[in-house]
């Protein structure tokens, strides 16, 4: 038995009762305060934390700390649980939000470095290249377009989504409770599949045309926006949309807001783009889920625990090693099986390239 | 043609899966008393802690039958008539096949001491069960578990973890003996006394004990009273199999199904899959094998055999054992044949108690291995299982055992201590 998961189903926090409901309200209702008004602002002033983001950045780092204290308690039993509850922790306080502090206590802009395009949708925007000292610029660039394709395909997508993303540090720390309730039905599959993709054409199309945008009005002189009023309007408003739904709306209000009925990983599942990105090249990459045959007991343990809704027990039940796109390697799965079923594996061995779209509906 | 399959277990939904997939027009009928859905038994303990809801435990989302057209009949059996080919339902219903699968599983067995019938006496087997034990687990304060098989663990771990000062009395000298050596069943005895659970060893019911229709404790035959509000009996199963009597249906001295090598009765037009079902063993002796993995197995192979023409039918064959367990903390993976008695036999063991890891590799007098027991750390059975196959030396294999870890990443190194034998 897994202490950690004991009564999941009887605490009324965790199991979609009126207390999850109305804390699914709360967190909505600070969320929608937070990014569309100046409530906090006064609260933040007053403890000296700067604006609203950085009490927002405080409370952030603050519950990653706390929960991953409780989830080491929870699972560390195993060492791949504790070390990457460890590293998300770091990554939050050091990279996150230390970092970014003291460099600007020397005048440098703040940077996360464990921050990346597409996530960080604004890491390709000219008007904030152009503030950036050189090095940094590099970073952005190799950082998103070198270095985390490597490194997924060497390790999957979970060195970044399960040791390293400050979202994914949320999920996985205060979001632990919750990891049960998404959906693991092949209809919210299917709508992962579209919802996704959806989201990283956008972002792409986004950074393309702000920065056209902004090599057009570089050529036009002064003159950009009469020159070209239709793009210069375009242009403007798909940046706004863009921060609005996806920054504000699809990662912050509803991306939290629904951890208690949806499960914590309603953003990064549905509409990351950079999870897209990686779920991409991780399907051609090293990282797999290897099942040793015929000794499941299909309990459905692994698929009722995964965060990103992979029913796991189709491919146990089945036999099928696989790569599934949407997973982080949480772990979680081959944790509470009770039968160690299952194995987090990077191995050089192309078998199965691409395959990874499984069963659907398994075959009984 | 009609298919009609009595039990919706393991062996029951991979049976109607595999008709299915040959003949997507045959008419399929499942008939259950138990459940509306197909889950797994397994995990009867996991929903009983939370851990687990009612449909986390359904191994298929709900739409199985409607998606592979499966009629559904929630009913019990009373009577078969293999020679009219036809069923009576305890309700009265008839229903005619054309082919029948008995796949109705096993029943636990019912001892026979007094006051076995008493309020708060009950096992832990079928949904049902699960039911009763939830609702007695609310107010009861003490219980006992009868019996030191699997079942009996399980249900000891989480009574225990409901908040119930549970004892487990088991009637052998150590631990589950059948696949335990000694060192073993003492491992395991250890790691449940450390969760601060008594595990009674040597210790056998005389009488339940009862007051006004409820149990109030057990008295063991060393005349010992031991209080409880709650008796859990879980000292093995037997097939569900007594309404096939004059069924034409053969069964053998423990209700056990006889059937062929292709899972076929001695009925015409009935098969047989699952914990009903009995089979003959590797080594010669007939009886069923009351497993997940088997119970599986058996229903493919059936259900393969009832739809395909009879020059297509296949034997079904156990291959290597395999199994696993797990006794509260501790992850059990055998592979292969432990605790068989073959001559001359001898185990290579090394333990850990401080991590309460131990591996068991038993093997012949000309080195050649023949089983793993392996608890507390994780390992791929299917080169366990190669191993044997391949009758590997035991110093072979000891070279290469931590090829066949499967800890998580991070984990610390397996490492072979113990010398190999000379």
């Amino acid at each position: 038995m897994q202490t950690g998961l004991l009564n999941t189903y009887n605490k009324s926090v965790s199991n979609r009762s009126v207390i999850a409901w109305v804390l699914s309200g709360v967190l909505l209702t600070f969320y929608v305060l937070m990014y569309f008004t100046e409530f906090f602002a006064p609260i933040a002033a007053k403890l000296h934390l700067g604006g609203k983001w950085g009490l927002y950045g405080t409370l952030y780092t603050l519950f990653i700390v706390v929960f991953g204290i409780v989830f080491i308690r929870r699972h560390g039993k195993t060492r791949y649980q504790k070390l990457r509850t460890v590293s998300i922790m770091f990554f939050q306080v050091v990279f996150a939000f230390a970092l970014p502090h003291v460099m600007e206590m020397f005048d440098t802009p703040g940077y996360n470095f464990a921050y990346f395009w597409p996530l960080n949708y604004s890491a390709f925007y000219p008007s904030n290249i152009i503030n950036q000292p050189l090095p940094f610029i590099l970073y952005s660039f190799l950082g998103s377009l070198i270095l985390v394709p490597i490194l997924t395909f060497m390790y999957g997508k979970r060195w970044y989504c399960s040791w390293v993303c400050g979202c994914g540090g949320l999920a996985e720390t205060a979001g632990d409770s919750f990891r049960h309730l998404s959906s693991k039905t092949s209809k919210s599959w299917r709508f992962e599949r579209f919802s996704i993709y959806a989201i990283l054409l956008l972002a792409v199309l986004t950074t393309a045309i702000v920065v056209s945008g902004f090599i057009l009005s570089a050529k036009s002189g002064g003159e950009y926006s009469a020159m070209y009023p239709v793009f210069s309007k375009v242009s403007n408003g798909v940046k706004g949309f863009y921060s609005f739904f996806v920054g504000a709306i699809l990662s912050g209000v509803i991306g939290v807001g629904l951890y208690p009925l949806m499960g914590s990983r309603v953003w990064c599942r549905f509409f990351c783009p950079l999870a897209a990105l990686m779920g991409l090249i991780q399907k051609f990459g090293r990282f797999r889920i290897t099942v040793k045959d015929e000794m499941c007991i299909s309990c459905g343990n692994c698929s009722a625990y995964c965060e990103m809704g992979i029913d796991v027990r189709q491919y146990a039940q089945n036999n099928q090693d696989f790569k599934r796109a949407a997973c982080v390697g949480c772990g979680i799965c081959a944790h509470v099986c009770p039968r160690g079923v299952l194995k987090l594996e990077n191995k050089w061995d192309f078998a199965s390239w691409g395959d990874a779209a499984g069963v659907e509906h398994a075959d009984v | 043609m009609r298919f009609v399959i009595i039990g919706n277990g393991v062996a029951g939904i991979n049976a109607a899966g595999k008709i299915r997939s040959r003949d997507s027009g045959a008419k399929i009928t499942i008939i259950s008393s138990e459940s509306d859905h197909f889950f797994s038994r397994t995990a009867l303990m996991y929903v009983f802690c939370g851990q687990l809801s009612a449909e986390d435990v359904e191994p298929y989302e709900r739409d199985l039958y409607a998606r592979k057209n499966y009629e559904r009949i929630r009913g019990r059996v009373a009577k078969v008539d293999s020679g009219k080919r036809v069923l009576a339902l305890t309700n009265g219903e008839i229903i005619t096949y054309d082919r029948l699968l008995v796949a109705s599983g096993s029943c636990p067995l019912k001892p026979n001491y007094p006051g076995i019938d008493l309020d708060g006496v009950g096992n832990f087997v079928t949904w049902q069960d699960l039911e009763w034990l939830t609702e007695k687990a609310k107010t009861a304060r003490k219980a006992i578990v009868v019996g030191g098989g699997l079942i009996g663990i399980e249900t000891l771990e989480i009574l225990h973890l409901a908040g119930i000062k549970t004892t487990m009395m088991v009637r052998e000298d150590y631990f589950w003996p059948i696949a335990f050596s000694k060192a073993e069943g003492d491992m395991i005895t250890a790691h449940v006394h450390s969760h601060g659970v008594e595990m009674l060893l040597s210790t056998e019911t005389a009488e339940v004990l009862g007051e006004n229709g409820k149990v109030t404790g057990v008295r063991t035959t060393k005349g010992d009273t031991l209080e409880a509000d709650l008796v859990v009996f879980a000292i093995g199963v037997r097939p569900q199999t007594d309404f096939l009597k004059d069924s034409g249906v053969e069964l053998d001295e423990r209700g056990g199904i006889i059937v062929d090598e292709k899972l076929a009765t001695k009925a015409p037009d009935v098969w047989a899959a699952g914990d009903c079902t009995s089979v003959v063993w590797f080594n010669g002796v007939r009886r069923p094998e009351q497993l997940w993995y088997t119970g599986r197995d058996q229903g493919r192979d059936a259900g393969f055999n009832m739809i395909a023409s009879e020059s297509e039918r296949q034997n079904y064959v156990r291959g290597t054992f395999y199994n696993s367990a797990k006794f509260f903390d501790i992850e059990y993976t055998t592979g292969g044949y432990v605790n068989f008695n073959f001559d001359g036999e001898c185990d290579w063991f090394q333990c850990d108690l401080t991590n309460e890891t131990s591996q068991r590799i038993t093997y012949l007098a000309d080195g050649s291995v023949v089983g793993f027991n392996m608890l507390g750390s994780r390992w791929d059975h299917r080169l366990f299982v190669k191993w044997v196959e391949e009758k590997r030396d035991i110093k072979w294999v000891l070279e290469r055992l931590g090829e066949a870890c499967f800890d998580e990443e991070f984990s610390k190194k397996f490492k072979v201590v113990e010398s190999a034998p000379a």
